[in-house]
C-alpha cells in the first residue's frame, strides 16, 4: 500500500517540532498495529488525529505516553528533537507530556482538590499544606472558569468538569504537550464548548495538543494539522485549511463505504423478544436508569441500538440478559413466554446471550487459555458422568477455533497474548457455544482491525441467515446504518426514535442521539 | 516464556529437594522410616487441611477460621465419646455433618450478604475457639476410654498390613495406567496425536517406581500409616475435581474474573458455598486426624494451623488473588512446610527459631515464584 508523503513538513523550518516521532512500527504479536508512522507535533498546535477504530492512534498514543516502552517498538521519539526512551508513564511526564484519557483517571471518592495533587501534595514539616492545596486550587479552578468547589468529592461532578480538572491537573504538572483521546465523546454541547476554548486559550500559552475525535466539525473547528491513520499507516497530514472534511473521510476510510458493511438480510422471522414499558433502576443508587423502553426483536434481523455514551443502551442488554437493575415496570417476552428478571445462567438457558463492551471485565479469563474461554459457558456438555471429556471437548473447541479464524497459535496460547480482533473472536466464540436465539451485541467491534470487522458482520450474516436475532448496539453511525434493519436510538434511558435502514443517515440519527426534534438542527 | 513457566513448576521440586539434602546430611535419622513415617503422618494431617484450603482460595476467598474448627469439632467428637459414651463413628459422623453444616451457613453469609471472607471466617476463628474451649471446659478430653482403642485413637495409630500396602500400591498404578490409557484412546478416536507412547511409558515408569520406593521405605517400619491413605484420597479427589469437573473449571473461572463468570453464565453463588461446604468436610476429617495425633482434645488443638494451610497453598503456586494454583502444588508446598518443621525438630532448633525460619521460608517462597513470573 503506497503511502502518501506527509510533504507538509517543514516548509517553516524555523519552528522545531515539540514531540516527533519518527519511522515507528510496533507489532502485537503477528499483528502490526503501527507501521512506519512519522508524525510531528509544532510548539502552540494542535493536531488532531483521524483514524478509524484500530486505525492505530490509540497505539501511537500508548506509545507517546510511555505505556508501550520503549524497546517494545521500532522507531525513534524526540522531545525537542532530542531522542528520548520512555521507560513508563512517569518519563513521560518528566518530559512534559500528559494524556488525558476517555476513562478518566481521577479518583471518584477524593475532593477535587486532592484529585489536583494527587502525588505531588504540598507538604509543611512533613504534613499535607491544606491551606496551601486548595487555595492553589481555587486559582486553578479560577482560571479555567470551573465553577466548582475544591472541597467537593469528584463522585458529584459531571464527566465535562472531571475532563476540564484532568487538564488542569496535568498542566499542573507543567506539561507541555497534552494528548486528548476522544475527550467530547460523553460531554454536551456547552461542555464541548468550553473544553474546546480553554484548549485555544492554552495554545496561547505555548502548550501543544494532540487532538484526538471522531467528531470531524470539532476537529475543523480546532485543529491547526489533521493527520489521518488507517491500518496502521499515516497516510496524509495536512493544514486544517487545506483538506476537506471529505478528503478527511475517504483517506481515513480508504475504501467505498458499501464494501465496509456487508449486511444481507434475509426475510423477517416471528419477533422472538418483545419488551414493554420496560423501566429499571440502578441497584445501588435507586436513580432510575432506562425509562419506559418498548421494541421488538424478530428471527433473521439486526436490531440497531445507538445513542450517546450514558444513553443506556449498556444498561438495557445487561438488564435483558439479567446481570444488572431491578425491574420497577414492564415486561419481558421470549418466544412468547413472559420472564421474569433473572440471572445470566438462566438466560443462556432461554436461549438469550450477552458479548459485553467490556472484553476485559466482562468477557475474558485473560489468564486462561483459548480453549478454557470458549467451551467455559458449555463446560457441562462436555461431561461424561462426573468427568470432562477432555477429548471431546477439544474436538469441539478446534472446530470453533478453525470457524472463527482466531489468530493464534493454538487452543493453548493464553488469551492475553491476542490482539483485540481475536480477543473479541473469543469472546463471540463462548457465546456461541451456548447455541443461543437471540444475541445480544454491544460494540462488538471496538478497537478492533477492519478485517476482524469484517468478520464479525459476516457471522452476524450467518446468524440471521439461521434464523436467529441480533440486537447490535454500537456508538458507530455508519456501523448501525450499516448493519442493522431497524434502529432504535436512545437519549438519557429512553428510546428516542425508530428508524427503517431507507430513513436513517448519520445526521438523523445524531440528531435523536442528541434529542434535537428538527433534524435539520445539526 | 515457555521456559521460565517451567522453571517455575520445578523450583519448588528443587526448594524441596535441597531442604531434604541439608536435613539428611544434618541428622542422620532424617531419612530413616521411621522418621519419614513419622514426617507422613504430620504432612497427611495439615496438606489435607491445605487441600480445602486450596478450593476456598481457588475461587479468590480465603477461610481463617479452619485451625479453630479443627479443634472444636474434634473436641465435640473428643467429648461424645468421652463423656456421652457415643460410639466412636457415631460421634465422628456428628462431627462430620456438623462442620459441613456450619461452613455451608457460613459460605451463604459470605455470598448472600456480600461479606468479605475474611471478615467472616476471622469471626468465626475467635467464635470457634471460643465454643472449643466450652465445649472442653478448658480441659483435656481423652478421645478414647481407658486404654481401649476405637476408631477414632486408630485414625493416627493404624497401619495397613504390608501385603495390603503392596496390594493398594499395585492397584493404583494398575489404576493410573488404565486411566492414561483410555484418556489416549480417547484421543485417538477424535483424531488427536497426544504425547508420544515412549513419553507416556517413561512417566508411567517413573510414577510407578516413586509409588513402590514409597510403600518399600513405610514398609521398613510398619507399613502405610491409615492418615496417609486418607491424604492419598483427598489429593486425588482434589485433583479430580479442579481439573477435570465443570465444578473445577467454574473455581478458575471465578477466582480468574468473578463478573466475567457471571455473564458466562457460570452459578458463581452455589459454586462457591459448595466449596464452604467442602471445606467443613475437611475441616471435620483434619479435626480427628489432628485430635487423634494430639492423643487427646486439649485447649491448643489445631492452633495457628489456618495460617499452614494457607502457607501450603501458596508455596504451592496458588495465587491468593485466586484462579491459579494446582492439588499437587498445594501438596508440594505442604511438603516443604513439613519437612521443615520435621527436619528443625530432629535438629533440637528452639520454637522460636522454628517460627521465624518457616515464615521466612514463606516469604521466599512467594518472592520466588514472583520472580519466575515475570
Amino acid at each position: 500500500m503506497s503511502t502518501v508523503a506527509s510533504t507538509e513538513h517543514f516548509n517553516t523550518p524555523a519552528v522545531l517540532p515539540v514531540l516527533r516521532a519518527q519511522n515507528i512500527t510496533k507489532k502485537f504479536g503477528g499483528v502490526t498495529a503501527l507501521n512506519g508512522v512519522s508524525f510531528d507535533l509544532r510548539p502552540g498546535e494542535i493536531h488532531a488525529l483521524c483514524g478509524e477504530n484500530g486505525a492505530g492512534k490509540s497505539t501511537l498514543i500508548k506509545l507517546l505516553s510511555g505505556i508501550h516502552p520503549h524497546g517494545s517498538y521500532e522507531g525513534e521519539l524526540f522531545v525537542n528533537e532530542k531522542t528520548i526512551a520512555l521507560r513508563g508513564v512517569a518519563d513521560a511526564e518528566k518530559s512534559g507530556i500528559a494524556v488525558i484519557y476517555q476513562e478518566l483517571a481521577l479518583v471518584p471518592e477524593m475532593s477535587v482538590a486532592e484529585n489536583i495533587f494527587l502525588g505531588a501534595e504540598p507538604t509543611r514539616f512533613g504534613f499535607i499544606d491544606w491551606d496551601e492545596v486548595y487555595s492553589q486550587t481555587q486559582v486553578c479552578l479560577e482560571r479555567f472558569n470551573l465553577k466548582v468547589k475544591p472541597t467537593v468529592k469528584i463522585s458529584h461532578l459531571g464527566i465535562g468538569q472531571r475532563q476540564l480538572l484532568e487538564i488542569i491537573k496535568a498542566l499542573r504538572k507543567n506539561s507541555k504537550i497534552l494528548i486528548l483521546d476522544e475527550p467530547t465523546a460523553a460531554l454536551t454541547e456547552t461542555e464541548v464548548a468550553v473544553l474546546l476554548e480553554t484548549l485555544r486559550d492554552l495554545r496561547g500559552h505555548g502548550v501543544s495538543c494532540i487532538y484526538i475525535s471522531h467528531k470531524l466539525d470539532e476537529v475543523f473547528g480546532i485543529a491547526d494539522r489533521v493527520t489521518v491513520l488507517r491500518d496502521g499507516q499515516s497516510i496524509i497530514t495536512a493544514r486544517a485549511s487545506e483538506i476537506t472534511k471529505q478528503a478527511v473521510i475517504r483517506h481515513m476510510v480508504g475504501r467505498e463505504i458499501q464494501d465496509l458493511f456487508p449486511r444481507k438480510a434475509p426475510i423477517r422471522g416471528k419477533p422472538l423478544m418483545r419488551v414493554v414499558g420496560l423501566t429499571v433502576a440502578d441497584e445501588q443508587t435507586g436513580d432510575v436508569i432506562l425509562k419506559n423502553i418498548s421494541f421488538e426483536v424478530h428471527a433473521g434481523e439486526v436490531l440497531g441500538l445507538g445513542g450517546l455514551m450514558g444513553a443506556g443502551r449498556t444498561e438495557l442488554l445487561m438488564h435483558l440478559f439479567g446481570a444488572w437493575g431491578k425491574r420497577l415496570k414492564g415486561e419481558v417476552e421470549i418466544n412468547g413466554q413472559l420472564i421474569k428478571s433473572e440471572d445470566p445462567r438462566a438466560m443462556i438457558k432461554r436461549g438469550l446471550v450477552l458479548v459485553s463492551e467490556d472484553r476485559r471485565r466482562y468477557g475474558l479469563f485473560f489468564e486462561k487459555t483459548v480453549g478454557f474461554n470458549l467451551s467455559l459457558s458449555t463446560i457441562s456438555r462436555f461431561r461424561r458422568h462426573l468427568f470432562v471429556d477432555a477429548s471431546y471437548e477439544l474436538d469441539v473447541n478446534q472446530k470453533l477455533f478453525a470457524s472463527l479464524r482466531v489468530k493464534a497459535t493454538g487452543l493453548e496460547s493464553p488469551v492475553a497474548g491476542l490482539s483485540g480482533g481475536n480477543q473479541q473472536k473469543g469472546v463471540l466464540g463462548k457465546a456461541l457455544m451456548t447455541e443461543p436465539a437471540i444475541i445480544l451485541l454491544d460494540e462488538p467491534t471496538r478497537g478492533i482491525d477492519v478485517g476482524a470487522k469484517q468478520e464479525v458482520y459476516e457471522i452476524m450474516n450467518q446468524l440471521t441467515h439461521a434464523g436467529k436475532a441480533v440486537v447490535l448496539a454500537s456508538s458507530e453511525l455508519p456501523e448501525l446504518i450499516g448493519m442493522s434493519e431497524r434502529i432504535l436510538m436512545m437519549r438519557d434511558g429512553a428510546i428516542t426514535k425508530e428508524f427503517y435502514r431507507v430513513q436513517a443517515s448519520p445526521e438523523s440519527l445524531m440528531a435523536a442521539a442528541l434529542g434535537h426534534t428538527n433534524e435539520a438542527a445539526v | 516464556m515457555k521456559n521460565q513457566r517451567s522453571l517455575r513448576d520445578f523450583s519448588i521440586g528443587i526448594a524441596l529437594l535441597a531442604i531434604c539434602g541439608f536435613f539428611a546430611i544434618a541428622s542422620p535419622q532424617f531419612l530413616s522410616p521411621r522418621n519419614i513415617t513419622m514426617l507422613m503422618i504430620e504432612l497427611s494431617i495439615t496438606a489435607t487441611l491445605a487441600l480445602g484450603m486450596f478450593l476456598i482460595i481457588l475461587p479468590g476467598h480465603i477461610d481463617l477460621s479452619v485451625g479453630s474448627g479443627v479443634g472444636l469439632i474434634g473436641g465435640i467428637a473428643s467429648v461424645l465419646v468421652f463423656h456421652h459414651h457415643w460410639p466412636a463413628p457415631a460421634a465422628m459422623a456428628f462431627g462430620l455433618v456438623l462442620g459441613v453444616l456450619v461452613w455451608f451457613l457460613m459460605g451463604r453469609l459470605v455470598i448472600k450478604q456480600k461479606m468479605p471472607a475474611f471478615i467472616i471466617t476471622l469471626g468465626g476463628l475467635l467464635i470457634f475457639k471460643g465454643l472449643f474451649w466450652l465445649v472442653i471446659q478448658s480441659t483435656t478430653v481423652p478421645i478414647v476410654e481407658g486404654g481401649k482403642s476405637n476408631l477414632y485413637s486408630l485414625l493416627t495409630t493404624y497401619y495397613l498390613p504390608r501385603s495390603l500396602g503392596y496390594l493398594l500400591a499395585f492397584l493404583g498404578v494398575l489404576a493410573l495406567v488404565l486411566v492414561k490409557l483410555r484418556a489416549r484412546w480417547r484421543q485417538k478416536k477424535y483424531g488427536f496425536s497426544g504425547e508420544s507412547g515412549e513419553m507416556l511409558f517413561l512417566k508411567l515408569f517413573i510414577a510407578a517406581q516413586l509409588i513402590f520406593l514409597f510403600v518399600l521405605v513405610m514398609s521398613q517400619f510398619r507399613g502405610i500409616p491409615l492418615v496417609v491413605v486418607i491424604l492419598a484420597a483427598a489429593t486425588l479427589a482434589v485433583t479430580a475435581l479442579t481439573e477435570h469437573t465443570p465444578f473445577g473449571r467454574y473455581l478458575y473461572a471465578i477466582g480468574g474474573n468473578e463478573e466475567a463468570a457471571v455473564i458466562s453464565g457460570i452459578p458463581v453463588q452455589k459454586t462457591v458455598i459448595t466449596t464452604f461446604a467442602i471445606m467443613g468436610a475437611v475441616v471435620a476429617v483434619t479435626g480427628f486426624m489432628q485430635t487423634a495425633y494430639s492423643g487427646a482434645s486439649t485447649t491448643t488443638v489445631g492452633d495457628l494451623m489456618e495460617l499452614d494451610a494457607i502457607a501450603a497453598c501458596v508455596i504451592g503456586g496458588t495465587s491468593l488473588k485466586g484462579g491459579r494454583g494446582s492439588a499437587m502444588g498445594v501438596l508440594f508446598g505442604a511438603l516443604i512446610m513439613a519437612t521443615l518443621l520435621n527436619g528443625m525438630t530432629l535438629l533440637a532448633v528452639s520454637p522460636e527459631f522454628k517460627y521465624i525460619i518457616r515464615g521466612v521460608v514463606l516469604a521466599l517462597a512467594v518472592w520466588m515464584d514472583v520472580r519466575l513470573a515475570r
